[in-house]
This record gives C-alpha cells, structure tokens and sequence, in this order.
C-alpha cells in the first residue's frame, strides 16, 4: 500500500473511533425506564437493607474506574432525600447477578421502587440530574397510588 | 492478570493517582499505535514490529509494575501536571492497571502471530489497540470496565470470597 492509501485508512479509523466514541458518550449514563417490572430482595443481593422509597442498585467491579465517580454521585443523591439508599454489588464475586440482570458493562444501576420493582436502568456513569429525575418520577408516583 | 484484594466502593482515598495522568499515557500510546498502523500498512513491517514489541513493552510495565510505575506517568508529573493545577479528585490505580493488562494482551497476541506467519495480525492489533486507546484517551472511555465483565460472566475470573 502507497503512503497516501495508507494515510486514507488512518483518517478512516479515527473517523469510525469518533463516531464511536460521540455515540457512546451521547447514550451512556441515560436513565431508562424498565417496563418488566422484577422484584429484587435484599438479600439476594448482599447484606445491606434497601430504602422504605427508593434503593440506587449499583453493580460494579474493582477494575472499573468510572464505578468510582458513579458511586460518589449515587452516594450524594441519595443522602439528599430520605429512604432513598445506595447499595453497591461487586460483581467479580456474583456473576449469577450479572446473568440475572444481563449486564454488559459496568457501573450498571438499578433503580428500584420502595416495593424492589426495577423501575429504571443506568447503563455506564450515571449522570446526578439524570438520577434525581428519575427518583423523583419514582416517588412522586409512589405518593400518587399511597 | 493480577488480582489485588481491592476493597470496592470508594477505596481509592488520599493514595490514589490523577485520572488525566493515563489518559495522557494512553494519547502517546494511540499516536504510537497509529505511527505503527501506518508503517504496517506501508510496507514498514520490521519497523512496525519492532514499534509494538516497544508498545507491548511499555503496557508490560504498566501491567506489572503497576500503573503509577509507568514512563508516561513520570513525564505526566513532570512536564503536563504542574501546567494543570490539583485534580478534582483521585482514582484508584487498580483500573488503569488492569487496562494496561488488556493492551499487553491484544499487541502481544498481535505480535506471537506475526512471528508465528500470519502478516495481517500487525496492523490489526496496532488497529485494535488504538481504537481502545484513543476511545480511552479522548472520551474517558473504560474497555476493562465491559471485558472485565465478560471475563467474569464466562467464569473465568472467579474470587473466593
């Protein structure tokens, strides 16, 4: 291959890998309601009790960067409304969890009602806005059907 | 692949590393791999594999010695951190490391491949490796956080915990 073509096929990747990379960034971390509503109990996921409103499921691993951020921005949200919890899973030790819920990537949360009815799935770093939103759609139909 | 008995959750703490520090590491390694890439498909193909033998090599040291270890985070705290001021907040070096790992893997089997006559893994493990790389460096982009997780879902990883 000539040094032109070559530079064609470079340009080309970098083309492809930024589009990847725009189309990744533009749907990761977007909050999307769940329509199958599954039940998740406490103990089948861990020790922690879950919230009386509302519990943010986190499923994380240790080599997960973003999982870090994604549990301090869920910590925070959390902490600002009552019976809303955060609960974090390590999914190195339960990949029947990750067969369960059939994640692809982490972090991955759950948001779940005061029932444990998955209401909503964040795939990648969720955003704080993104979540509250969410939480409050959540709650405010809990205060609707109470 | 290493496996240090990482607390999850927010473990990482006042020793933690500056996260711009290996998505600067991983900008060389994907203008590297895209010299690498170009050599390969130019005919270059001593060069080129002497050039990822180079980069396998800089992602052993990553993956091994650890990410905090590495060239690129030496020139990082050295030349583009005292321009940049504190980092907003520290990360644990675990990932990173881990994605070292992953590098070493793709440019390494690219490379047992080439010496083993197959011409063609060259350039696509250069290709592979800067798509990671590059999707790393410029969009924050985290390839171990959905490996990792493959890895675990076909049990290949599994902790006694």
């Amino acid at each position: 291959m000539n040094g032109f073509a070559a530079f064609g096929v470079l340009a080309a990747l970098v083309a492809v890998a930024t589009a990847a990379g725009l189309l990744w960034r533009a749907t990761s971390g977007r909050a999307r309601t769940v329509r199958r509503a599954e039940v998740v109990q406490p103990g089948e996921v861990g020790t922690e009790p879950f919230g009386g409103r509302a519990t943010l499921l986190q499923f994380s691993t240790a080599f997960c960067a973003p999982c870090r951020s994604t549990a301090r921005v869920l910590g925070t949200v959390a902490d600002d409304l009552t019976g809303v919890r955060h609960v974090e899973v390590d999914l190195t030790n339960r990949p029947d969890l990750a067969d369960r819920f059939s994640v692809l990537q982490t972090p991955t949360t759950l948001v779940l009602d005061g029932a444990g009815s998955v209401r909503a799935r964040i795939g990648g770093p969720a955003r704080a806005a993104d979540v509250r939103t969410t939480l409050d759609r959540i709650l405010g139909s809990d205060h609707v059907s109470a | 692949m290493s496996q240090p008995e990482t607390v999850t959750g927010p473990a990482a703490g006042a020793s933690g590393i500056d996260p711009r520090s290996p998505r600067f590491g991983a900008g060389i390694t994907a203008v590297l791999l895209l010299v690498d890439l170009f050599l390969a498909l130019t005919g270059a193909t001593t060069a080129a594999a002497v050039l990822l033998l180079a980069i396998a090599l800089l992602f052993a040291w990553g993956a091994f010695a650890g990410i905090q270890r590495h060239p690129y985070g030496l020139l990082f705290r050295s030349l583009i951190r005292p321009r940049l001021g504190a980092p907003a907040e520290r990360e644990d070096p675990a990932p990173p490391t881990f994605a070292q790992g992953v590098g070493l893997v793709v440019t390494g089997l690219g490379l047992l491949l080439f010496v083993l006559g197959v011409p063609l893994a060259l350039p696509v493990a250069a290709a592979l490796a800067f798509v990671a790389a590059f999707l790393n460096s410029v969009f924050g982009y985290c390839l171990g956080c959905q490996l990792y997780l493959l890895l675990v879902r076909a049990r290949v990883i599994r902790r006694t915990a």
